[in-house]
């Protein structure tokens, strides 16, 4: 069992070849926004890494968005594509969720990813990792604990959500700690008064990256979510602006 | 040495997403396109945003298609040609990442293809019997273009627009005469009962010698007639307009092709691109490259759109000549002709 993961939503690519022992070998690109012209390679050096061929990988994970429109439709037709070709199934992973693996321990918080879709928006969710107790029957979706839907918010109003409804500590992940500081930290004060924890996520954890989407996609595997190539669907959480702009007219 | 080569080929540059087999270069086992132009017309032009989102939604049916009707698998292809520029980035990108997956997953060469490169190809599936050198009359939505083609992949290109393509400015005038989008074919359609001398627009034929076009001028002809015959309160004829705007944008472009030709001493003429399906544009150069003594050759409607077929012949020629990229080919939008 060979899981190839790729994750391009974000600003540096990633791809990650992982099995039900264990091993697991990453790449990250370094190049920023160039994901069209490195991930082959990066799929080619993992593979090297282990002294593995492509027709080793036996089920292929994408991260399917929300995230950069481009960078979805990157990752999502590469996965297809190479599932087309040599009949793999396919995993597709909701990016906001992967983030319960970015650390250890995540049934202790709260993982919060905000990723910036410009003008006081944000594509958010808030999730936490299920107890073992409460594992058995989550086990269909990674055991994974819905805390805010995930979808395209105004930053204020969910930060304001999340501060509702948390009941532990939280920590906020995605580029929207950069583009939304303010606000964040406004909100890890409100939670404060709370008496409840919250803090952005070290640098090195901040970012989506194919190791946890990896993870999640493993569980999603074991779960039997697996669809074929024509099913991947890209996960953009909103509509194309000349779209919303027409809706708008329309309804005038 | 091998009996065929087979290439799958993949085009989606702008509106159509396109996958296709060919055999040996010129043999068209299969060519399916699927268009976006009724996606597309809501909003008066191609949105990229949308474009990107239905070639993606598109592809991977597509290319299944493709194979299907060819009758052949992924397993038997031993190329895959693709375009990866000129166009729309966002476009480009989707049939590039998934042309380089089945290049990794089948081992298979990668080829690169020049977008109008392809479109030149086109005439070479349509006529068995062309080959270079010639001179290529290339007419699209986004290029007008004159391009002196010396081999298979050797190509210069000799004249281009300066500002709007051809095809724009039929979008621009089609825009205002009340006609729709694409412009091209309902000005072609309305023309025909148009008389063509009845408005004398701008013909633009810059500095002497020069083989580049310009149509902003004439198109602001066109735009400025219709509003002072407006403020007259006279009735414009609308039939009139569209054959009087097409006859001086294809004289210019007919005059240039043909002279350039007789220039380089080149005695074949072939056109390629979108707008080659003009009727009055083939009719024009149909009638001066006879009188010149020039031989012309023209693609079928089919293989005027944007289509895979071209860029599998194009393909077939490159790799022939030892031109095969690697994995880490990027998408160009801007990518000039004739950098073999
Ligand atoms: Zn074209």
């Amino acid at each position: 069992m060979q899981l190839l993961t790729i994750e391009t939503t974000g600003a540096s690519a990633s791809v990650a070849l992982s099995d039900q022992e264990g091993n697991l070998t990453l790449e990250i690109s370094s190049d920023r926004m160039n994901h069209l012209q490195n991930l082959m390679t990066m799929i080619q050096s993992v593979l090297e890494k282990r002294s593995l061929q492509i027709g080793d990988v036996t089920a292929i994970a994408v991260s399917e968005g929300p995230g950069s429109f481009t960078g979805i439709r990157i990752g999502v037709s590469a996965a297809r594509a190479l599932a087309q070709a040599l009949s793999l199934p396919v995993i597709p992973v909701p990016t906001l969720q992967s983030f319960v693996y970015q650390e250890p321990s995540g049934e202790n918080f709260i993982v919060s990813p905000l990723f910036d879709a410009r003008r006081s928006q944000v594509y958010a969710g808030a999730y936490r990792l299920a107890n073992p107790d409460e594992r058995e029957e989550l086990a269909s979706d990674g055991g994974i604990l819905p805390v805010v839907e995930g979808k395209a918010w105004d930053v204020r109003e969910y930060l304001a959500r999340l501060a509702e409804e948390a009941d532990r500590e939280v920590r906020f992940y995605g580029d929207g700690t950069g583009a939304y500081e303010k606000e964040i930290m406004e909100c890890i004060e409100t939670l404060a008064g709370r008496g409840i924890r919250g803090s952005i996520a070290k640098p090195e954890h901040r970012f989506q990256r194919a190791d946890s989407v990896g993870m999640l996609g493993m569980e999603r595997m074991i779960a039997g979510k697996m669809v074929n190539y024509g099913q991947v669907k890209p996960v953009y959480m909103r509509k194309a602006e000349a779209e919303r702009k027409l809706e708008e007219a329309c309804q005038k | 040495m091998k009996q065929q080569i087979l290439t799958l080929a993949i085009e989606s540059s702008c509106d159509e997403t396109s996958a296709a087999v060919v055999r040996n270069g010129r043999e068209v086992l299969s060519n399916i396109i699927s268009s976006q132009i009724d996606v597309h017309k809501v909003f008066g032009g191609v949105v990229p945003e949308i474009a990107s989102r239905h070639h993606l939604d598109n592809i991977n049916q597509v290319v299944d298609q493709a194979l299907l009707e060819s009758g052949m698998t992924l397993d038997d292809m031993d190329m895959i040609g693709v375009t990866y520029g000129p166009g729309l980035v966002g476009a480009l990108l989707i049939g590039l990442s998934t042309a380089k997956a089945f290049s990794l997953a089948k081992g298979i060469p990668l080829v690169g293809v020049h977008h109008l490169q392809g479109h030149i190809s086109a005439n070479y599936i349509e006529h068995p019997d062309l080959e270079p050198p010639f001179l290529a009359l290339i007419v699209s939505g986004g290029h007008t273009s004159l391009v002196d083609v010396s081999g298979y992949n050797e190509m210069k290109v000799i004249g281009g627009t300066r500002d709007d393509a051809a095809g724009e400015a039929f979008d621009k005038v089609a825009r205002v005469l009340g006609l729709g989008y694409p412009g091209g074919p309902l000005i072609d359609r309305l023309a025909k009962e148009g008389n063509k001398d009845a408005v004398p627009f701008k013909r633009v034929y810059l500095e002497k010698g020069s083989r580049d076009f310009s149509f902003s001028g004439t198109k602001t002809g066109v735009l400025n007639y219709i509003n002072s015959e407006k403020q007259a309160g006279r009735e414009i004829n609308k039939a009139d307009v569209a054959a009087s705007f097409q006859q001086a944008v294809m004289e210019v472009i007919v005059g240039k092709a043909v002279e350039a030709a007789r220039d380089l001493g080149r005695d074949k003429i072939v056109l390629a691109g979108g707008v080659a399906a003009n009727s009055c544009l083939r009719e024009m150069l149909t009638e001066a490259c006879h009188e010149q003594g020039l031989k012309l050759y023209c693609p079928s409607l089919l293989l005027c759109t944007d289509n895979a077929a071209m860029i599998g012949c194009a393909a077939y020629y490159r790799y022939q000549e030892g031109l095969v990229d690697d994995l880490t080919l990027d998408a160009v939008p801007g990518l000039p002709l004739g950098s073999v």
